[in-house]
């Protein structure tokens, strides 16, 4: 490799591309500010989320764009023409399966990531407007998941629309409009599928894209937290840019999760159930992987009836994240270490296994469904 | 002439009169303006740079007596910005007016330079083998419908008994069901010309030898004899694919006559005027004992003089 | 700090150690595992997580792996592609130890690291791994199923039958049988592992008891081992790397199939259609064929009038014959 030239003179055509650009533009200002960002303690394995999180996205618009020359959003084509892109596009299925993977992926690293934000205290201020742009990012990809799900129009994405709109519908007072609102009438049909696709592919990409820069943003201002032990010694020892450390380890971290959701692409390509219809037969409704915890926790005796009903439906979640949103106005001891935050740790750890004991549990259940 | 820097003493022809404690910037040329001096606390003064005889390291010499200077009136800083508060861009580009540097520490890990560059270029490496196995089968994928198999089925489109008079062009109107993918059946109208040929036109258009027709892989699948007397011609005119028309043209007689950039063909459907470049598309034909006439829907590229069929 | 390095535990040497090493060398492994899949050699069954996990922790894994699988029946799918990743991950293990074992080495025990560390630590953990891990998986699977099944029946039991009357509801039965046995397995899991992780820490520190200490400050430590990442020859590592991705993924759109490999029954494909033999119209012959189909038409119709006339004349001559007069003529054969 050759060392840069120090000289003033730019010499060869692509330097004098660059310095042409760079009067004009003052391109390597630009550069320098937005790459050269020290990372207090270094660049970390751990703070890649957030970074794979945006190449999720990029790859679900483009292969979600790619699904878009074939799919069509009518109930009569729906299914149809789904089929013709798994069965008959070259490498559709291919396609499809990473679509499809890549949302669960989504998810998953949505946790991760906020796992990562929580334990690492960076949630605390002056960073409580990024924990909240946050939240909304992590309400839109929810949103993507459960607007996605009903496009294929077979019974899985039939009942299981069917089932989450009927939970909106349990909020008190604007329930029954925001369910018609959704659904586009008084039951699923057309309308709900024409509006869930153009909410699933306009609005939330726009809405996404506007809050993830918006993010970003807060994240430069606020400067990342970096790790919560260490002496100032040891971090400053550690101390490099964003550029070229961090994006390297971002960018295999993206080659990983690329890997990986080529591989379920693979293991378990996709496959539809019968087309949609309004009598759902044998098929046992059920909502994506990520949701049936949930679904479980719903099947609850103490959810049941209309009170217990809005209390599982609305309540509860509603109530968690008020308990997220007022996370870090009423967490303001500065302590970023999460051994020495027990409260933190043990809330988190007890998180992940309820979620992942009515996950197995929502399993175990499909037994007995008959 | 160097630019003065803030904090350099200020000294008229007779006495020092201060420091320079602020510098203004003309916001079109960009250039220093004024400076403003201290006055040694008796009230700041902007002076003018045409008062500046010489500008030197430490020290700002001025051309007038300081009795002068201080005739000016006083400094309104209420009338500045300072360059933070305003986007005026490329500003500062040209400025180094302050004495000295306000630094940060360099991160020991950035030193090397090898690193930078060796990381810059991985990052490169894995981005571009992260795209490269989703290029193929994205390609691919796109061009799934975009070349379909030639359709060589045989269309019922009437009878012969609609054509009563020999060289005078016919137009039979058919249905064709037509399947598209996912897409249920569905009816398309179409429309070919069928001609009864005398035998002079029937060497026009076959001069001698008979129409070989053939499909994608190159084999024969149908033959127009040179002695069949019924000709059919595809209603797409070669020059870009309008329907064309049989006319009574003033000079040349009846003929076939495109609307759209007036192409006219004879009934040989040779090229007797306009932009098309061949001459009409002959398809294959054929007639069942009672009369039923089926030809086979072939289209051809527009605009070319080859004929290059498409399906 | 000199005294963290004394005082640090097997438990975190072991941690710090294995944590790093098993997911620097995950993606390398995961492209030849994403390959193997579009090979169609990997099929697994539901057993793709812990399998999954196995090749993450292959340091420790690798030898225990056969062991499992032959010793204790378990089976994690079919295809060569597991065996072969497992093969495969011996190279890359060993260099993601040595890289994470020199640079653990380096800053935390400001030692200098020995000559092929990344070796010495694999056969060492493989060996305990070899050992401990089909202990640790026939533990496991014991310990759950007992507490599976103790839970099974706790939750059915008559006292709660007591409580609710028919007994508890289906999906707080499940629920509560899943939190216990899940618990009891976690804890029995989580305790081994850690014995595990700090069997591993041992053997760190074992090595670093010996190793002479490293020169320089902290500064200079995290330096080392920071530009230790970064390849003699640029050159050639990157063009070596691209190299081989390009490679692979000509592979990967060769084997890669068109269609899915898991069609279902809605959509197979229409039987290709034989079209009806098509005799062609010759207006000559036609012609010629009509005026003789004609001809023998006024023939017959000549031949019946005769007959219908000679018939009549007949009735008329004499009535009662009772074998009818002439037969009736076989109609001619109309050919078309």
């Amino acid at each position: 490799m050759k060392q840069p030239s120090i000289s003033s003179a730019p010499s060869t055509a692509i330097e004098k591309i660059v310095a042409f650009i760079d009067t004009r533009v003052g391109l390597k200002e630009i550069q320098a500010k937005m790459l050269n960002e020290p990372v207090p303690g270094g660049s970390r394995w751990a703070y890649v989320f957030g970074s794979i999180l945006l190449f999720i996205f990029a790859m679900q618009a483009l292969t979600g764009a790619l699904l878009m020359f074939y799919y069509v959003p009518t109930t009569d084509h729906a299914y149809a023409s789904t089929q013709y892109i798994i069965h008959e596009v070259d490498y559709g299925w291919f396609l499809l399966g990473y679509h499809f993977w890549g949302s669960s992926a989504m998810v998953v690293c949505v946790i991760a990531h906020m796992s990562q934000v929580f334990l690492w205290g960076a949630y605390k201020p002056p960073r409580e407007l990024l924990w909240l742009v946050g939240l909304a990012l992590f309400g839109i990809v929810i949103g993507f998941g459960f607007t996605g799900y009903l496009l294929p129009w077979d019974q899985r994405a039939y009942w299981a629309t069917t089932v989450g709109v009927e939970m909106v519908d349990k909020v008190p007072l604007l329930g029954d409009f925001l369910a018609r609102f959704l659904k586009g009438g008084p039951t699923p049909g057309q309308m709900t599928l024409s509006r869930f696709f153009v909410i699933h592919v306009m609005i939330l990409p726009a809405a996404l894209m506007a809050l993830a820069g918006l993010h970003l943003f807060l994240f430069r201002v606020a400067a990342p937290a970096g790790p919560f032990t260490g002496t100032p010694e040891e971090i400053k020892a550690k101390t490099d840019y964003f550029f070229p450390r961090q994006i390297w380890k971002d960018i295999v971290g993206m080659a990983a999760v690329f890997a990986t959701i080529c591989s379920l692409a693979f293991w378990e390509p996709v496959v539809l159930l019968e087309e949609a219809t309004p009598d759902p037969g044998e098929y046992h409704p059920e909502p994506e992987w990520y949701f049936l915890f949930y679904f479980q926790l719903l099947r609850l005796k103490i959810f049941a009836g209309e009170f217990g009903q809005f209390l599982g439906a609305v309540a509860l979640p509603v109530l968690f994240m008020i308990l997220l949103i007022a996370l870090p106005f009423f967490d303001k001891d500065p302590e970023r270490n999460i051994f020495k935050r027990p409260i933190a740790l043990i809330s988190w750890i007890v998180l992940m296994a309820v979620m992942v004991v009515f996950t197995v549990s929502a399993v175990i259940n499909r037994e007995f469904l008959d | 002439m160097q630019q003065p820097k803030l904090k350099s003493k200020v000294r008229c022809t007779d006495r020092d009169i201060g420091e320079v404690t602020k510098v203004v910037l003309d916001p079109l040329s960009h250039e220093i303006s004024h400076i403003v001096v201290s006055m040694n606390g008796s009230g700041e003064r902007q002076v003018a740079m045409g008062h500046v005889l010489a500008v030197l390291d430490d020290l700002v010499e001025l051309r007038a007596p300081s009795s002068d200077i201080a005739a000016l009136p006083p400094f309104k800083r209420d009338d500045y910005v300072t360059t933070h508060e305003v986007e005026i861009s490329h500003l500062e580009d040209n400025l180094h007016v302050m004495p000295g540097e306000v630094l940060v520490p360099f991160p020991a890990l950035e030193k090397d330079v090898k690193r930078r560059t060796f990381f810059m270029n991985f990052t490169h490496v894995i981005g571009f083998l992260i795209g490269l196995p989703m290029a193929y089968p994205i390609l691919r994928f796109l061009m799934k419908p975009m070349y379909m198999p030639f359709d060589n089925d045989w269309f019922k489109v009437g009878n012969v008994s609609k054509i009563k008079q020999d060289d005078i062009g016919v137009q039979f109107q058919y249905k064709k069901t037509v399947k598209e993918v996912y897409m249920p059946e569905s009816e398309v109208e179409k429309s070919v010309w069928i001609l009864k040929a005398s035998p002079e036109v029937l060497d026009k258009v076959y001069q001698g030898k008979d129409q070989e027709f053939r499909d994608a892989s190159g084999r024969v699948i149908w033959t127009n004899k040179k002695d069949f007397p019924y000709i059919a011609f595809s209603g797409k005119c070669p020059h870009l694919g309008c329907a064309f028309k049989w006319r009574q043209h003033k000079t040349l007689g009846q003929v076939f006559l495109c609307p759209c950039h007036l192409s006219i063909y004879d009934a040989a459907g040779k090229v007797l005027d306009g932009p098309a470049p061949r001459a009409l598309d002959a398809l294959p034909i054929r007639i069942s004992a009672n009369g039923e006439v089926e030809i086979v829907d072939m289209e051809f590229k527009a605009g070319v003089k080859n004929q290059i069929r498409i399906i | 700090m000199a005294s963290e390095r004394e005082s640090m535990s097997p438990t975190k040497v072991g941690f710090g150690v294995l944590w790093p090493a098993c997911w620097t060398g995950l993606p390398i492994k995961l492209v030849f595992a994403l390959l193997a899949f579009a090979m169609g050699m990997m099929h697994f069954e539901g057993r793709l997580g812990i399998a999954f996990l196995m090749l993450l922790a292959s340091p420790v894994t690798v030898l225990a792996m056969p062991i499992i699988v032959m010793g204790l029946g378990s089976h994690f799918g079919e295809g060569l592609g597991l065996p072969l990743l497992f093969l495969l991950s011996i190279p890359i293990d060993i260099w993601a130890l040595d890289v994470v074992g020199r640079t653990f080495l380096l800053e935390r025990f400001r030692k200098e690291p020995p000559g092929g560390l990344g070796f010495t630590l694999w056969w060492k953990s493989a060996l305990a791994g070899a050992f401990f891990l089909p202990i640790m998986w026939f533990l496991v699977s014991v310990v759950t199923e007992t507490a599976v099944s103790t839970s099974h029946s706790l939750a059915q039991a008559e006292a709660l039958r007591g409580l609710f009357g028919t007994g508890l509801p289906i999906s707080e039965r499940i629920g509560l049988e899943v939190t216990l046995w899940g618990t009891i397995a976690s804890m029995v899991l989580i305790v081994l592992l850690t014995i595990g992780v700090s069997t591993v820490g041992r053997i760190v520190r074992d090595i670093a008891a010996v190793a002479p200490p490293a020169p320089g400050d902290y500064q200079a430590v995290i330096t080392r081992w920071d530009l230790m990442r970064v390849p003699g020859d640029q050159g050639l590592f990157l063009t070596g790397v691209t190299g081989t991705g390009v490679l692979m993924c000509l592979l990967f759109w060769a084997v890669l199939p068109v269609t899915t490999p898991h069609p279902h029954e809605c959509c197979t494909k229409p039987e290709v259609k034989v079209q009806a033999p098509f005799k062609p119209f010759k207006p000559i012959e036609a012609l010629t064929r009509n005026e003789q189909q004609i001809g023998e038409l006024a023939a017959q119709v000549e031949a019946l009038e005769q007959q219908k006339a000679g018939a009549q004349g007949e009735k008329e001559k004499g009535k009662g014959k009772a074998d009818g007069g002439t037969t009736a003529n076989a109609p001619a054969e109309m050919k078309l």
